[in-house]
């Protein structure tokens, strides 16, 4: 059994892991071989393939690619570069990217959200109505509520520390922010004046106030 | 090893969960160590009756589907540090758990706690084929009146056909004065009517309401239903506990009304 060439499964396709040694021409008939003995069991499959183990010019990538369509019948649907760099390089600013859209665009909601309903947003979301005890929100960026919030609320889903939850009557289960979770007093504190507050994060607390000109200040979008 | 007690009952509204709540809490008074599990998937209320709703994070179905361990969401009940509550999920419904799940679940936490108490939802469908896969022991909850009987009835049946090996029943809401005056079921007719054996009767007790409301379990309490409820855990417990005079209330009650009346 030779091992100059080898295919791995991994989430978007398979891999061919190719030796470095070898001269190429060798190699070729090489994965011609293999591809030939695997043909049945990929059958006409789609998929994204990627190289490894061998730095390839673009000539020799086509060339393989024309050996693999001709030994079987997969179909290549794109080359994914394994480049551990660039990869990073596209997951952070994938994320940021994504991060900065779900604090800064945002979504509406009218409705009530009773117990057992539950409202998951990729954006910052507005809801008119109330949010009931048992309800749940969860949104990648930040939660407003035109009502009165008695249920859950969970805000940057993703883990943005700056989200925050704003609501007219704010008197929730629970509160979640990033990776923080605060709850409801045990004992209900004594009638307290309804008015509009919002529930931030800072230094790893949960803060709930009422909404003034400083807090305002505050919000980084 | 703990043993694993289903408190059900078929018809909704008799006081499945008031009755989980309160013998929980009254086992872990006596220093047993308990878990209370709302197998109620889709419409949770143990927790709201305990009064740790706040505290969920995690629920059943998480821990069922791997999303966190048990511990992660097991709820510790400051208040008794030797119960805990494993709270249902409110977006899920019964179909998310199977039976043979839960008998794992059960299972493991033999292990840990001295009871497991598991609160059935209405019902006999899936939600109650789970409630009752591990169980050890059942408590048939019924009140005295001819539609919770037939239920409870029905239920005896299925859990002898799943090879329940102790069914107890508990007579729940009983009025004395009613009795009396004959327009209310005894305990006796009921007992004789369901041929299982009676763990307890609570008497239909106001500060019940109080309690479900406030969130805290009243049993063990000065009132007459805290004391019933504290009668069934002793005898949970293989102690032989006289049934309570539920007259003494109406008594005591008829003297105040009385004075009242005089003034």
């Amino acid at each position: 059994m030779k091992n100059s060439v080898m295919i791995k499964g991994n989430k978007y396709g398979i891999v061919v892991v190719l030796d470095s040694e070898l001269d190429f021409e060798e190699l070729k008939s090489d994965i011609a071989e293999k591809f030939k003995d695997s043909a049945k069991f990929f059958n006409k499959a789609e998929m994204a393939l990627s190289f490894e183990g061998r730095e390839l010019t673009n000539e020799e990538q086509r060339e393989i690619l024309d050996i693999i369509s001709e030994n079987s019948e997969l179909r290549v649907v794109c080359i994914v570069d394994n480049d551990k760099e660039r990869e990073e390089m596209f997951k952070k600013s994938l994320e940021q990217k994504l991060m900065e859209l779900s604090t800064n665009t945002g979504q509406f909601y009218k409705g009530n959200l009773r117990s057992g309903q539950v409202l998951e947003v990729e954006t910052s979301i507005i809801i008119i109505g109330d949010v009931k005890p048992g309800a749940r929100v969860v949104s990648k960026g930040n939660v407003i509520i035109i009502g009165s919030l008695k249920g859950t609320v969970f805000a940057g889903a993703t883990g943005n520390e700056n989200s925050f939850v704003v609501a007219l009557d704010m008197s929730p289960m629970q509160i979640r922010i990033g990776d923080i979770i605060a709850r409801s007093p045990d004992k209900p504190l004594k009638e307290e004046k309804k008015e509009a507050k919002i529930a931030f994060m800072e230094n790893g607390n949960i803060y709930i106030e009422p909404i003034s000109k400083e807090v305002m200040n505050d919000i980084s979008l | 090893m703990g043993e694993v007690i289903v408190v059900t009952s078929g018809k909704g509204g008799v006081g499945k969960t008031t009755t989980t709540a309160n013998v929980g809490t009254g086992l872990a008074k006596l220093n047993k160590k308990v878990v209370l599990i709302d197998t109620d998937i889709g419409l949770r209320n143990l927790d709201v009756v305990m009064g740790l709703e706040n505290r969920i994070v995690y629920n059943l179905v998480d821990v069922v589907e791997g999303n966190c361990r048990i511990k992660q969401a097991l709820i510790k009940d400051k208040r008794y540090p030797n119960l805990s509550l494993l709270p249902s999920a409110q977006t899920r419904d019964k179909s998310a758990v199977t039976p043979e799940q839960m008998m794992k679940l059960s299972d493991e936490l033999r292990e840990e706690f001295d009871y497991i108490l598991m609160d059935c939802p209405a019902g006999i469908e899936q939600g109650f084929k789970n409630a009752i896969a591990g169980a050890d022991r059942a408590l048939v909850v019924t009140t005295p009146e001819v539609s919770a009987i037939r239920d409870a009835d029905r239920i005896i049946g299925l859990l002898e056909a799943n090879e329940m090996k102790q069914t107890h029943l508990i007579v729940n809401r009983i009025r004395m004065d009613m009795v009396k005056r004959g327009d209310m079921m005894s305990i006796d007719d009921v007992v004789e009517i369901l041929a299982v054996d009676l763990i307890g009767a609570i008497p239909d007790d106001e500060n019940i309401v109080i309690s479900t409301n406030q969130g805290e379990p009243l049993v063990g309490s000065d009132t007459l239903a805290g004391k019933a409820y504290m009668n069934i855990c002793n005898r949970i417990l293989g102690e032989d506990v006289p049934l309570l005079d539920l007259n003494i209330k109406s008594g005591l009650f008829n003297k105040l009304a009385n004075l009242l009346k005089k003034n």
